[in-house]
């Protein structure tokens, strides 16, 4: 007893002793290009092999470079190799690499030298089923016979199509011809491991800042979970005179979201998104206008499925909903009454426009010669008019009406579940259904909002087929329009369309699948793969077996580095580095932000052009 | 005295092994998932299979739990597979402990002493104004969720004393509404408590007498009264004192505390089996343990109890 | 019996004294009357107390007013939307107004209309929450009170119950179940009723074997008679009391259970998830009124809930009626 009253005692002197004095707080001492800011998300791990979640390889990016980066116009750069070659037939890719390149600890000290066998490590690990890479897929989706190797149809690595000629030569033979597998090498599953290390570490590689090498531009200096992350830069690092931020602080917060505007206010952080339901009251102040500015929008894309293997329960009438679902006129009145606006406000209340997406393939994604993908062929079509038209929604009802008198059940029940986990998506499916039901009339629709927990969403609900409606998105895993056409494949999980009725070929394929499969059969001339993927996909979205609703990104955010100045790429991990970046004074604001975005996409289109 | 100790030790390790072993049971009933991680998508069933084999997942339920209570003997609590994989329990436990706590001891040492003066001032005064204020106060903790209340302190506190919004390590103003706050309804409880046996106490015949001797109304007060109405406090005190480690869901998350407070929800929510198995093991131990030696401190310091018999529930 | 003034002991003793008394039924009763009834007193008890009394007219107005809110005139409906007239888009965050009284929500939703279907969303899962208590915890305490062989397993479970602390088995059963307004109840049940057994078990062991019952046994006085006028008040109190403080106490857990992210959809509107929507707008100085709204509401239900079942306790404790 006497010892707890002695402990206590010894706490409240320790608590009263606290109060006395202040500290100085973190903005006057401040030193030249920190960089702070706070999160909300902890990683769960560093082992960049086996993680395909965007906050875990975000870090590793900073940490591990790849064998090829992005300049801030989206042109490929040399990086860890300095030059590259393709075999005649497409399927040899033979790469040079820099000389000297140091791996170093979390102390900054040096490990071993940067070679090319690093590279066939990390594939042998990540191709390895037992260590569970969830990016493997895509490895052994390009890589001769390591589909085979990950299977276990093959044990001898060698067989497998990635070689180290010599010390710096790295060469890759690929299962067939792919135009674009340079933009795959920035991705997760190429970057490099140490053998030796990976082996000494063992199970323990990647838990922590000390179980993994470093050979890219910061050291992660510390890492306190639920804490704090910190990062210096490497001083060994062969790119160093390009880092300008010295340092990177990153503090835990379970509610940065809501608490770092004010923060960023007070000068305590220097990044901060400003969240839907905060940008009013920032845009009608005088000073906290000058503060914010609309972030670029990014290559996610979302689309409203329209399933066509319904498998919800008997109370929402899922015979109902299959006989109306293969029905155009159907499909194409809800295509024409969706207003996609009014639900984007829920998310981006100013300028709503900006997201919106008319294709699934977002713009700025690839180009043939300077005219971007989204103009191609018949697809410049959809892309230029707005699918929301109410007059052609009513029409299309009255059709869809006449055709399926007597055939189906009016209103149609529409189960449309959403993901408890935001708000925003559970208040977007309040308006959509309130809108749809208002313009298309309760006596033709029916629309069931069926709240569903994050956990296992997708498993439960797009994956099991559990929905008649529903928000899904896609994002590209590789620089190549094909990306955009993988979820409507037969073999995945999204609305199965090819399931609809009346499409059948000759071949027993449904029309969109053969457009799609020609276009993938095209590998040398790119011109014409492009134009055919973009004539499937138009007339995907003029069969209205979806709806494109919008890209991913966008949002509001006050921050001092200059957007413009970071490397650019739709995929992999290049967007997420800090080369080349600096923290500015202030934050930009929004006509500055508009200015630069004018000024950056026509630099981008010379630099693009340059590059040809 | 001894004696009793003994028995009350055996008992309590009955309980604690009942529980350990029901809770073991029931996290049986836990989706499969939380064995597996992210990668539980791309597997087959037959690599499932072999994963949860190789983790004795498959053993039957008897040699399961011999196995459980080997490692768990030795203090292994297994490795987190989801919230951190592969790192094991106890280090990120140890991380986080300290935080919670702190936090913990000292709320509970400014609950006991805010709470027990408020306390005597009520009884004191009984229906005056004081009286009246402390019950405003108990009733609003009682009733109003701690969420609500918490959330406006730190709104409009902060914002009045120009205190830090966020727990900083290094900023150790940042450090006292988190404990101020933490304390509110223990406070509450002792006030409460304090007041209603002071009140109680104070119509029986020993202070009657006492006062009949002539005795002044403090030394009644501090010398009689209070050390006996100390005596009931200090059974539950080891389980307070314990429980501090479970650290606070709302306060280390309004505040940002990496304490062990949110750490039970964020696994259950990423379905991380192992860690979730743990915690819940070292929860529902701390009660047993805190009770046992609570009786145990009771049994010492009230010479009333009765060691030769105990049952019923308490 | 004997009347009249005796004046010497020899006069007084005559015939007359030794005769049989008639049975008189009606002079039987009035020696043993009281007027006190039970429940009268608990009243009488209860009305003097003036804080009481009005929080008891505040209780009921506001039970009677959340049940018939939506068939007022001039009422909105929780779930729509409001557009505003001039762009046809979302009314968003419009501050509060003569036509909107709390204001709108962010995708212009009527607050006004939200908190009252939230408070009878809430008010719903405490009434099923507590008359289960009631129910379970009544009949379990009972037997464990009463039925001696039931003492010793009864009490191994409620240790081993007890021990695991409430939170956590919420919190698992409302993981391993899916979040749900049936699976919050459930959970909420599950330990519910332990406080109550454990208080009912208890007084019942006090009381069973006071002095005055076993007179009354003695007397001959029936079981059930024992039970309804000498236990039943005593456990009154005790059971008012609980079922009161069962409200604010399942408010409070649907407020946690909103809290971390298991608890019902924004669009069943409830209690917590309206302060819980409110939250992430407290930056926000002009907003607030979407935390501060919802959160007075709650207040006042909660505390009325509590004082009246603490006050209700002490009135209907016979020792408290003079």
């Amino acid at each position: 007893m006497k010892r707890v009253l002695a402990l206590m005692l010894a706490l409240l002197m320790a608590l009263t002793g606290c109060t006395g004095g202040k500290q100085p707080t973190a903005a006057e001492v401040e030193a030249p290009q920190e960089y702070r800011t706070v999160y909300s998300g902890e990683i769960t791990t560093i082992n960049y092999l086996v993680t395909a979640s965007t906050n875990e390889f975000a870090l590793a990016a900073s940490f591990v470079d790849t064998l090829i980066d992005y300049d801030r116009y989206g042109v490929a750069q040399p990086c860890l190799a300095t030059e590259w070659k393709v075999s005649d037939d497409g399927l040899i890719w033979t790469l040079k690499l820099r000389e000297g390149v140091k791996w170093v600890t979390h102390e900054g000290k040096e490990y071993a030298e940067l070679v090319a066998q690093d590279f066939v490590d990390a594939m042998k690990y990540i191709l390895d089923s037992k260590n569970e890479s969830q990016t493997a897929n895509i490895a052994y989706s390009v890589i001769k016979n390591a589909e085979k190797f990950y299977d276990a149809e093959i044990t001898d690595f060698e067989q497998v199509g990635i070689k180290a000629k010599d010390k710096y030569t790295l060469e890759y033979t690929l299962e067939k011809p792919t135009p674009y597998f340079l933009s795959m090498l920035t991705y997760v599953c190429f970057f490099p491991v140490n053998g030796k290390f990976l082996s000494e570490t063992g199970d323990k590689f990647g838990t922590d800042n000390t179980t993994i090498l470093y050979n890219g531009a910061y050291i992660m200096e510390a890492f306190e979970p639920q804490t704090r992350r910190a990062l210096v830069a490497n001083e060994t690092y062969w790119d160093k005179e390009n880092i300008y931020i010295k340092k990177i602080n990153q503090t835990y917060n379970k509610e940065a979201t809501t608490l770092a505007p004010e923060l960023l206010l007070r000068g305590e952080i220097d990044y901060a998104d400003i969240p839907s339901s905060v940008i009013d009251e920032w845009m009608k102040d005088a000073t906290k206008k000058e503060m914010v500015r609309p972030n670029r929008t990014g290559f996610y894309t979302y689309f409203y499925c329209l399933n066509f293997d319904p498998k919800f329960a008997k109370e929402f009438e899922p015979d109902n909903w299959k006989i109306v679902v293969n029905n155009l006129n159907f499909r194409k009145s809800l295509f024409h009454a969706l207003d996609r606006k009014a639900a984007m406000l829920t998310a981006e209340p100013y300028d709503p426009e900006k997201r919106i997406l008319n294709t699934i393939t977002p713009k700025n994604f690839v180009d043939l010669d300077g005219i971007d993908y989204t103009q191609l062929g018949k697809l410049a079509n959809f892309t230029n008019t707005d699918s929301f038209n109410s007059k052609l929604a009513l029409e299309f009802k009255e059709k869809a009406l006449a055709e399926l008198k007597g055939k189906a059940k009016f209103p149609v029940k529409v189960l449309m579940p959403y993901n408890t986990g935001g708000t925003d998506w559970a208040n977007r499916a309040q308006v959509i259904e309130q809108q749809l039901e208002n313009l298309l009339g309760a006596d033709y629709v029916d629309l069931i909002i069926d709240p569903k927990p994050p956990t296992g969403f997708l498993k439960e609900v797009r994956r099991a087929g559990n929905y008649a409606f529903l928000e899904c998105n896609w994002g590209p895993d590789y620089a190549d329009p094909e990306t955009y056409t993988d979820p409507f494949t037969p073999d995945n999980n999204y609305n199965w369309p090819h399931l609809a009725e009346g499409y059948k070929e000759a071949n027993g394929k449904n029309t969109y699948e053969n457009m799609v499969d020609a276009a993938k059969a095209e590998v040398l001339d790119i011109g014409k793969r492009l134009t055919l993927f973009a004539d499937a996909e138009a007339y995907f979205i003029d069969q209205a077996f979806v709806i494109p609703y919008a890209a991913g990104g966008g949002g509001y955010s006050a921050s001092r580095l200059n957007p413009f100045e970071s490397p650019y790429s739709p995929f992999g991990v290049s967007s997420e580095r800090y080369k080349g970046q600096k923290i500015m004074e202030k934050p930009m604001n929004s006509e500055q932000f508009t200015k630069g975005l004018a000024n950056w996409e026509k630099e981008r289109a010379d630099a693009l052009k340059a590059a040809k | 005295m001894l004696k009793y100790s003994l028995k009350r030790l055996a008992q309590s390790l009955v309980t604690l092994f009942i529980i350990i072993t029901v809770v073991f049971l029931l996290m049986r009933l836990m989706p499969e998932e939380g064995y597996f991680g992210q990668a539980y998508e791309k597997l087959d069933e037959a690599q499932r299979e072999a994963i949860l084999t190789g983790m004795g997942l498959r053993d039957p339920m008897h040699i399961q739990l011999k196995n459980f209570y080997k490692s768990l003997l030795v203090g292994d609590l297994g490795k987190s597979i989801i919230y951190r994989p592969k790192v094991p329990i106890a280090e990120i436990l140890k991380t986080k402990i300290p935080y919670s706590l702190y936090f913990g001891l000292t709320a509970v040492v400014i609950s006991l002493i805010a709470g027990i003066s408020l306390g005597i001032i009520m009884a004191r005064s009984k229906s005056q104004i004081w009286d009246k204020l402390g019950t405003g106060y108990i009733v609003f903790i009682n009733a109003v969720p701690a969420a609500v209340y918490y959330l406006f302190l730190q709104l409009y506190v902060t914002d009045i004393f120009k205190l830090p919004i966020l727990f900083k390590p290094d900023n150790t103003a940042s450090w006292i509404l988190p404990a101020i706050s933490m304390s509110l309804g223990s406070t509450a409880a002792y006030a409460m408590w304090m007041r209603r046996y002071m009140v109680d106490e104070l119509n029986k015949d020993y202070v009657k007498l006492a006062r009949a001797k002539g005795l002044r109304n403090k030394t009644i007060m501090v010398k009689h009264i209070f050390r006996n109405a100390f005596v009931p406090m200090a059974q539950y005190l080891p389980s307070t004192l314990l429980y501090t480690i479970s650290g606070s869901i709302y306060i280390e998350s309004l505040y940002s505390i990496p304490g062990m407070g949110g750490l039970l929800v964020d696994v259950i929510q990423r379905q991380d089996n192992t860690v979730v198995q743990a915690l819940v093991l070292i929860y529902s131990s701390i009660g047993i343990i805190g009770l046992f030696l609570g009786d145990v401190l009771m049994a010492m310091f009230d010479p009333r109890i009765n060691l030769q018999k105990k049952g019923g529930a308490r | 019996m004997g009347n009249g003034k005796i004046n010497k002991l020899s006069d007084g003793i005559n015939e007359s004294l030794f005769e049989f008394a008639e049975f008189d039924d009606e002079e039987a009763q009035r020696a043993g009357y009281s007027n006190y009834s039970y429940w009268r007193s608990t009243w009488q008890v209860f009305i003097k107390n003036r804080i009481a009394f009005l929080l008891l007219i505040l209780m009921v107005a506001l039970l009677i007013f959340t049940m018939i809110q939506p068939y007022l005139p001039n009422q909105k409906i929780p779930t729509k939307i409001y557009l505003d007239a001039k762009t046809n888009m979302q009314l968003r965050n419009h501050r509060p107004d003569a036509e909107f009284w709390f204001g709108t929500n962010s995708i212009g939703q009527d607050l006004w209309a939200r908190i009252w279907s939230g408070t009878r969303t809430s008010l719903f899962i405490g009434i099923a929450v507590g008359l289960w208590e009631a129910i379970v915890g009544i009949m379990i305490g009972a037997l464990w009170g009463y039925v001696r062989a039931l003492d010793r397993p009864i009490t191994e479970v409620y240790n081993v119950m007890d021990n695991i602390p409430v939170t956590i088995i919420l919190v698992l059963l409302t993981y391993i179940m899916r979040p749900s307004l049936s699976t919050m109840i459930f959970a909420m049940c599950i330990t519910g009723w332990l406080g109550m057994a454990r208080f009912v078990r208890n007084l019942i062991v006090i009381i069973r074997d006071r002095e005055y019952n076993l007179a009354s046994k003695c007397l001959g006085t029936p079981t059930g008679r024992i039970i309804s006028k000498n236990l039943l008040p005593y456990l009154v109190s005790v059971i008012m009391l609980r079922m009161a403080l069962a409200i604010p106490a399942a408010i409070g857990y649907e407020v946690f259970l909103t809290y971390i992210g298991l608890g019902l959809p924004v669009s069943i509107p409830s209690l917590g998830n309206l302060i819980n929507e409110g939250r992430a707008l407290m930056m926000v100085q002009s907003l607030r009124y979407q935390l501060i709204f919802p959160a007075i509401v709650l207040s006042i239900i909660t505390i009325s809930f509590y004082m009246m079942g603490n006050v209700f306790a002490d009135a209907a404790d016979p020792r408290n009626h003079v």
